[in-house]
């Protein structure tokens, strides 16, 4: 189950589609402050990190997945779109 | 055909094979730079030569091949066994399509398509294949030139990022590759997923994200909408993120950044204007030009003034010198009017225009343009190339000419044996025994030169064993990977040197036991171990030289043959009686291997225990004059050994004469001549036998088994030749020896190629055709005949 949605949190492991998107967003909707923990998603659609990038809800854990916790992570958590750690020349 | 294809085409054979070679050395030992650089150096000439004839395919295929090369090469990817067997896969594929162009001279019809997998596969480890377009030499047409300065959008990226970004690839002159991704509003309807193709994008530096200008509110966000883009720096090369995003292309925009772009967009300073150099150069140009001219011009005035002052020149020849001179002033950019040339005015003019204009330099300004740095190292890597035949001592022969060779030699061979017995005649007919001597000294001249004429041509047609060899890591290889056995191969020798028919001959017989050896005699890995053995098995191949024999044994650290099973086998099948079934030995039973029909397989597998097998093998290595034996020991392994003649182009025949008629047998097989009284000629069981020092040899009369008729002398002895056939004695009564002769064995052909019981035909000195005979053959004839 790629999405799990509690109270507060919403955890959201293995390869989130485009069909988990929905449920997601009225999700993020309806929750006060809501929480994400990314720890064992392996892929975001884009459909679900636009969500997450407007709702910006806080990232509880950072994934795992090395493309997403490099690439992806550091979207969501900074507006200039790259953190200090990925500023290594290639 | 083509000689140039035909060189191809040879050549081919060689590089294939040092392809074939070098990627299996490179499994073993995947680090040796060497055996990379050599592959790719083959597979590198082959490429280049394959672009001279029309076969796109074949080109595109080595490309493909050659581009996954050079990454192992440039370490940008470890040769793992799966790119191995794609990389033999590919050179496997265009042996075939060379055996076809050397019959149809183009490539087969399935050659596109067979290709186009292959590629995909070859393509893979790379990051995907270039569009099928981009994959031709000539440049991909979306090919992205280094920009001169960045694009807007690159403000996405972290600005102290792309400082450093910067600085990094001035230093080291590279490059980098940016892309911009806008999705499409709507292409989460088509199923698209713009971050999954962000994420594949291989050697990722840094994604950056673009973002709407606004941001819709909570309420009314539409979650099927996507709204935002992509950039991503990344090391890739063009043609994979034109692969990648082949489906978008429309969406997606690709610039190449220098480090000096990057910065320029940094500080928002326009792109300095290229100097263009092709204007440089014509400026450069035309200003040579302009100082040759006027130092023509000037020369042509001082040559006028000189010609008017010596020669005072009048009519016609002053007019010439006025036109030359008034060409010549404006040429120097000081026109004169054309008016009736007078030679006065004309010198007066002449002396103004030199002293106005200053004599030009003596040389012209060296034309300033750079020399090409770059070609004067590739013209020298030309030179050591190792494609160019420049200085290599090896003629390449088509083997035909060789063999054609050889048959001459045979030809003088007879022609020179014609002396003896034109010596003979010399003496008897013209009782000149003077002459006939002269003669007998001629022939021995002739004789040695013969003899070393054709030692030559034999050395030309010898090579090592290797070349038999050759295939064998291969096939070790592939078998050993199909049945799941670890298998080491050894070989020993390979420089000993056989005739090439033998070479060529011994091929199926050795792969025929390295198969067997494979499926029956190594056992599997779990097996070995459970039996106390080291996991992986060796086959050894080896060769040694023994007189005017070589010796090849396979041998293997397998199971061994278990003796009484192939004695039950046998008997179940009829090969042997109850009684043998008791009697036979270890060595005998082994031997029964070789019985036609015996296969000790319970399951036929694809590549053997079908039961044709060893009898095929012990038949074409006695076609070829050789031996086959076989030791084995229950739970060590087994050899195997052929012995065979290291050169089959002469054979030495023994001749002896039956019913007045004469006949070859191969000397390799006669033990001794003997004569006994007819008295002493015995009978047991039906059939004729002699007592040699203790041991009972059956006689079998040649011509009752010929078919000839023949009575011997009653009082005479019996002439008796002893041979020996799979180590058996037989001796066979003739009429009269006669002496050993060296002959070239031609094969029955037409309408003699039935008679199994002649192995060929040889011509002797006298004119006089010469049957040698098959034993085997003849043996049987006689078996039948009592």
């Amino acid at each position: 189950m790629p999405l799990e949605l509690n109270e507060h949190t919403a955890t959201l492991s293995d390869v989130v589609t485009v069909d988990e998107v929905e449920p997601l967003v009225a999700w993020l909707r309806a929750t006060a402050k809501p929480k994400v923990n990314l720890r064992r998603c392996n892929h975001l659609h884009t459909g679900a990190l636009q969500a997450l990038l407007l709702f910006q809800p806080r990232i509880t854990s950072a994934p795992v997945d090395a493309f997403l916790a490099t690439q992806v992570l550091p979207l969501l958590r900074g507006s200039s779109g790259v953190s200090s750690a990925e500023s290594e020349p290639p | 055909m083509n000689p140039l294809l035909a060189q191809f085409l040879a050549e081919a054979a060689d590089l294939l094979t040092q392809v074939d070679e070098g990627l299996l050395q490179l499994e073993r030992d995947p680090g040796d730079p060497e055996l990379v650089n050599e592959v790719f150096r083959a597979a590198h000439t082959f490429k280049g030569s394959s672009g001279l004839f029309d076969f796109p395919e074949l080109t595109r295929l080595t490309h493909a091949a050659e581009d996954l090369l050079d990454a192992v090469r440039s370490g940008r990817l470890a040769l793992d066994s799966g790119m191995a067997d794609d990389l033999l896969a590919a050179f496997d594929l265009i042996r075939g399509w060379l055996a076809h162009v050397t019959v149809h001279e183009q490539l087969p019809a399935t050659a596109g398509p067979a290709a186009q997998s292959l590629i995909t596969k070859l393509r893979g480890p790379l990051g995907g294949e270039s569009a099928p377009a981009a994959s031709d030499s000539a440049p991909a047409p979306s090919a992205v030139a280094v920009a001169v300065r960045g694009p807007d959008w690159l403000d996405v990226f972290d600005a102290e990022w792309l400082e450093k970004t910067a600085s990094w690839l001035s230093t080291t002159s590279a490059t980098m590759r940016f892309v911009r991704y806008t999705p499409d509003e709507g292409c989460f309807f088509r199923a698209e997923d713009p971050l999954h193709l962000m994420s594949q994008v291989p050697a990722p530096a840094v994604l950056a994200l673009i973002q709407p200008f606004e941001w819709p509110p909570a309420e009314t966000y539409d979650e099927y909408q996507c709204l935002i883009g992509f950039a991503l720096a990344t090391r890739a090369a063009v043609g994979e993120l034109n692969h990648l995003f082949r489906y978008v292309p429309d969406q997606v925009e690709i610039v190449e950044l220098d480090g000096d772009a990057i910065r320029r967009h940094l500080s928002g300073e326009e792109p300095p204007e290229p100097p263009p150099a092709v204007v440089a150069e014509a400026v450069v140009q035309s200003q040579a030009e302009n100082v040759e001219l006027a130092r023509d011009a000037y020369a042509i005035l001082a040559a006028a003034q000189r010609s008017l002052t010596v020669d005072s020149p009048s009519g016609a020849r002053l007019s010439a010198v006025a036109r030359s001179v008034a060409a010549a002033a404006s040429a120097l950019g000081v026109p004169v009017e054309a008016e009736e040339p007078d030679i006065e005015s004309l010198t007066a003019r002449v002396a103004t225009l030199l002293a106005e204009t200053p004599a030009p330099a003596e040389e012209p300004p060296p034309v300033v343009a750079p020399p090409p740095a770059e070609r004067a190292p590739s013209d020298r890597a030309r030179t050591d190339d190792p494609g160019g035949q420049v200085g290599t001592r090896i003629l390449k022969v088509d083997q035909e000419k060789v063999d054609h060779l050889m048959e001459l030699v045979g030809e003088l061979n007879v022609a020179k044996n014609g002396l003896t017995f034109l010596a003979d005649a010399a003496e008897e007919e013209f009782g000149s025994r003077v002459l006939g001597r002269r003669i007998k000294d001629q022939y021995s001249g002739l004789h040695r030169i013969a003899e070393e004429l054709q030692a030559a041509v034999m050395d030309v047609r010898m090579l090592p064993l290797s070349v038999a060899f050759s295939r064998f890591p291969r096939l070790i290889r592939d078998l050993s990977r199909r049945l799941g056995k670890t298998v080491e191969l050894v070989t020993e020798g390979e420089d000993t040197m056989a005739d090439k028919d033998v070479i060529e001959a011994l091929g199926d017989p050795l792969v025929h036991l390295v198969r067997n050896s494979l499926d029956h005699g190594i056992e599997t890995p779990a097996e070995r171990e459970a039996a106390g053995k080291a996991p992986a098995a060796k086959i050894t191949l080896t060769a040694v030289a023994d007189g005017d024999a070589v010796i090849v044994e396979i041998a293997d650290d397998g199971r061994g043959i278990d003796a009484d099973r192939v004695k039950r086998k046998a008997y179940e099948k009829g090969l042997i009686s109850e009684d043998e079934l008791e009697s036979l030995t270890e060595s005998d039973a082994v031997d029964l291997i070789f019985r036609p029909g015996f296969s000790t397989a319970d399951q036929v597998s694809d590549l053997s225990g079908r039961g044709v097998g060893m009898d095929a093998v012990r038949a074409s290595v006695e076609k070829l004059g050789g031996t086959v034996s076989m030791r084995s020991q229950f739970g060590r392994g087994t050899s195997t050994r052929l012995r065979l003649p290291l050169s089959m182009a002469v054979t030495q025949v023994m001749v002896v004469s039956v019913a007045g008629q004469r006949f070859g047998i191969p000397v390799d097989l006669v033990v001794e001549t003997v004569r006994v009284p007819g008295a002493e000629l015995g009978r047991v069981l039906h059939s004729d036998v002699v007592v040699l020092r203790g041991e009972v040899v059956p006689v079998i009369d040649l011509a009752r088994a010929l078919d000839m008729p023949w009575t011997p002398d009653p009082a005479a002895d019996r002439a008796i030749l002893i041979v020996s056939l799979h180590g058996q004695r037989v001796g066979l009564l003739v009429e009269q020896f006669h002496r050993e002769v060296d002959v070239i064995l031609k094969p029955m052909e037409g309408l003699l190629a039935y008679a199994g019981e002649f192995s060929g035909t040889a011509l002797l000195g006298d004119g006089l055709v010469l049957l040698v005979l098959n034993m085997k053959e003849v043996l049987s004839l006689a078996a039948r005949a009592q």
